[in-house]
């Protein structure tokens, strides 16, 4: 099959290249600068408030993108073959085992692995995986570990958990003071916040293009094109690569050019993507004409930012994440993706390795069918190691989902 | 063996009570209301003030694949919902989740779309339980939780209620250290089993039981001199065999560190509180850590390693649910801790809480390694 006559490749997928090449550049040359510059380096999930942190200059690594990175590389199933072996069980989150193994072998890792960490900064807001993985780190690298405490949203954020997150943000100031050499400068932090608010925003309105029929960008563009904002949220070189993606997205949504040479169905993915098949098994879907016009992970990081009291709005912001938020609130999420994008279906992967995301997907997916009488698929994988992918029961079940849309 | 006739008498009560893990609870005790719940975070005390008992729920024996869960969520998630699909769990005034792990996260969530018993109430304690505005939110939440328990119970939740609910849950507690005090001297399985009675039935009823059963445990108790000794930490065990067999091979649990087991009961140190509300705060941020909970990076392996030396433990089995991510990454810092010190450790993975013909030759080849 000639993928290239089906599948529209972005312009801007060069400019990325190199945004992202400049940026893993930078961190992996931080030895060099940030001494001399007196600028930490931290790693940190990718659900911490990193305003608060850029604010401090510290710059920030994220373990989490390095997962991914290392499953499109074909590293993961050695580097989690190595943590393994140091004891972390086979079933833990595969981003975390890699992330471990390339910390043990780095002959193995990609780049060598990641830059050492002056200090480390967890948020549970996505799961309690992270705090774990991050307790192993400190404890390997002995380095400082703070841990911002989000409180799980069974309803809506109530006044006291609020509080709670405000207070902890305050202890983290004192020990980013401390640790730092610097003192908080709130009109800083108020200038970093602005600047995730734009690029968040950039992000928000390349998705929204994405309600055109046909849809300019496909899952895979989604996924490929989200790694300037989960590490260069704030930085202005993220903001810049969003603007030219917008372009380019607003010029095809203009021209009624679609990413798939003829859009079929429209359907709404859930979850992270299974990267080592990332174009194989999108594949499945584009060859049939099915496009993925919007989904529920890349969408995570078009939050908005909440405006007032800079704390109180990196409490409410990084607290009201999806991810740490019942299954009523993710279903009604899905529900008005597809309203507003039109979605003829949704296809939830099911990945083993994350489980807040996928323990409560079939009652979702119930409840989603249930009310707006579209169907979903689920497909059982793990986004990032390859061993769980089963090739052949994926390839049938597509089929047979996308005959019944047809 | 047992020389009282009484004695004999509440402990089978109490075994029968531990074996029956809350099935026919409300035929056994018809004027009780019964109030379910999951972990050891689980604020016993509230919903004894608010005048309903808690009910701790655990799997039933086999393998279950409840179609609203995936297969590689833990068997004790897997288990509990099947079994209230099943229906076993009837006569719940509603179900608690405390929030711990993200399987317990998302069963609470699902809990009411897939099998409704009564109300289902979550509270979020907080997991940095030393962070700055901890105790508060604590509190906060604590008081939340106690106002909807007084609603379902019928009866609100005031200073006085609390405070009683509270000398009688920390009168169980001290009754459940005397009968961990013995466990050197008593057989492994039968203190487990003691232990989980406390949880599934009417507590003044247990803590009677127990308190009548524990003159004549302590005459029955001799400690034997080859034994093996073992600590055995992990989640919910909610069947013995992983301390028979232990017991069986010829080794001795020592020292518990499982939620279903003496982690339950355990107390913090140090003074309690006059205010009820602090106590309470303080009795459920200070008391052992599971792995969910974070009180800087060396508390746990800090307090397993010394209850094994404590106990004068010669291995640690470090018990695994399979698919349970918290215990299963404590794991690693816990048995380099352990061994740094001279205690073997064997990490036992288990889909349940039964050890099979694999366990079996595991834990006998570990014991004969000590
Ligand atoms: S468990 Fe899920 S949310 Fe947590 S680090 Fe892994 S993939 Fe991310
Ligand atoms: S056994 Fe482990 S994964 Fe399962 S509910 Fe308990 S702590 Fe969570």
């Amino acid at each position: 099959m000639n993928e290239k006559r089906r599948y529209l490749p972005l312009k801007s997928t060069k400019e990325l290249k190199r945004t992202m090449g400049r940026y893993y550049a930078f961190s992996k040359y931080h030895r060099f600068w940030g001494k001399p510059l007196g600028r930490k380096l931290a790693w940190v999930t990718s659900g911490a408030p990193v305003e608060l942190l850029r604010a401090f200059k510290i710059h920030p690594v994220y373990p989490e993108q390095y997962g991914a990175i290392c499953s499109t590389n074909k590293a993961t199933a050695a580097l989690c073959q190595a943590a393994e072996g140091a004891g972390y069980s086979q079933d833990l989150c595969s981003y975390a085992r890699s992330h471990i193994g390339s910390v043990l072998r780095p002959d193995l890792a990609p780049m060598q692995g990641l830059p050492k960490p002056d200090l480390l900064v967890a948020c549970n807001n996505i799961c309690g995986t992270v705090l774990k993985w991050y307790e192993a780190l400190a404890r390997h690298f002995n380095v400082p570990l703070l841990v911002l405490d989000t409180p799980f949203l069974a309803g809506n954020l109530t006044e006291h958990a609020k509080a709670y997150v405000v207070e902890q943000l305050k202890g983290m100031v004192s020990s980013l003071e401390e640790i730092t050499g610097r003192k908080l400068d709130e009109r800083e932090l108020g200038k970093q916040m602005g600047r995730s608010a734009e690029i968040t925003t950039l992000w928000r309105d390349i998705r929204r293009l994405c309600r055109a029929r046909p849809s300019p960008l496909n899952a895979p563009d989604l996924f490929i094109h989200m790694a300037p904002i989960v590490v260069l949220r704030g930085a202005p070189q993220g903001t810049a690569y969003y603007r030219k993606l917008k372009q380019e997205v607003s010029q095809r949504a203009a021209a009624g050019q679609g990413a798939l040479e003829k859009e079929k169905v429209r359907l709404v993915w859930d979850n992270i993507a299974i990267w080592p098949r990332l174009f194989g098994f999108f594949r499945l879907f584009s060859e049939r004409g099915a496009c993925f016009v919007t989904d529920t992970y890349t969408g995570g990081w078009a939050m908005e930012i909440s405006q007032g009291d800079p704390l109180e709005s990196l409490a409410a912001t990084y607290t009201e994440v999806f991810l740490n938020r019942s299954p009523e609130f993710r279903a009604r999420q899905l529900i008005e993706l597809i309203r507003d994008y039109n979605a003829d279906g949704f296809v939830m992967h099911s990945n083993r390795s994350c489980k807040p995301y996928s323990l409560v997907q079939e009652v979702i997916r119930k409840r989603v069918t249930r009310e707006t009488g579209v169907p979903g698929l689920m497909i059982e994988a793990d986004m990032a190691d390859p061993r769980a992918y089963a090739e052949e029961p994926v390839r049938n079940r597509v089929q047979a989902f996308l005959e019944s849309l047809e | 063996m047992l020389d009282s006739g009484d004695a004999k008498g509440f402990l089978e009560l109490l075994l029968e009570e531990s074996a029956l893990k809350g099935a026919r609870a409300k035929e056994r005790c018809p004027q009780c209301q019964f109030f379910g719940y999951f972990c050891s975070y689980w604020p016993e005390e509230l919903v004894l003030a608010a005048g309903m008992e808690p009910l701790r729920l655990m799997p039933g024996p086999g393998s279950a694949t409840p179609a609203d869960l995936p297969s590689y969520t833990c068997s004790l998630a897997r288990g509990t919902l099947a079994g209230a699909l099943r229906g076993e769990y009837p006569d719940l005034a509603g179900v608690g989740f405390a929030h711990t792990c993200d399987t317990m996260q998302c069963l609470a969530g699902i809990w009411p779309d897939s099998a409704a018993q009564g109300r289902t109430l979550m509270i979020v304690p907080p997991v940095t339980l030393q962070a700055p505005g901890a105790a508060d939110y604590y509190r906060a939440e604590l008081k939340e939780l106690a106002q909807a328990l007084g609603r379902i119970g019928g009866q609100s939740i005031g200073t006085a209620e609390l405070g009683q609910a509270l000398e009688l849950c920390n009168h169980i507690r001290r009754l459940a250290a005397e009968l961990d005090e013995l466990r050197p001297a008593l057989p492994s399985q039968l203190v487990s089993a003691l232990l989980r009675a406390g949880q599934v039935m009417p507590r003044r009823e247990y803590a009677a039981a127990l308190e009548s059963a524990l003159p004549a445990l302590k005459a029955a108790s001799s400690e034997p001199q080859f034994r093996q000794r073992v600590l055995v930490s992990g989640a919910v065990l909610e069947g013995d065999s992983v301390f028979r067999l232990v017991e069986e091979l010829g080794g001795r649990v020592v020292a518990d560190d499982t939620c279903t087991g003496y982690r339950h009961y355990a107390q913090p140190p140090g003074a309690a509180c006059s205010d009820p509300w602090d106590e309470l705060v303080r009795r459920y941020s200070e008391m052992p850590l599971c792995p969910c909970r974070h009180r800087g990076l060396e508390e746990r392996p800090a307090y397993l390693a010394e209850l094994a030396r404590r106990r004068t433990a010669q291995g640690a089995i470090l018990v695994i649910r399979k698919y349970c991510d918290p215990q299963a990454w404590d794991a690693v810092p816990v048995s380099q801790q352990l061994k740094s010190m001279g205690v073997r450790t064997l990490v036992l993975e288990l889909d349940g809480a039964e050890a099979g013909g694999r366990e079996r030759t595991r834990i006998q080849a570990f014991l004969e390694s000590l």
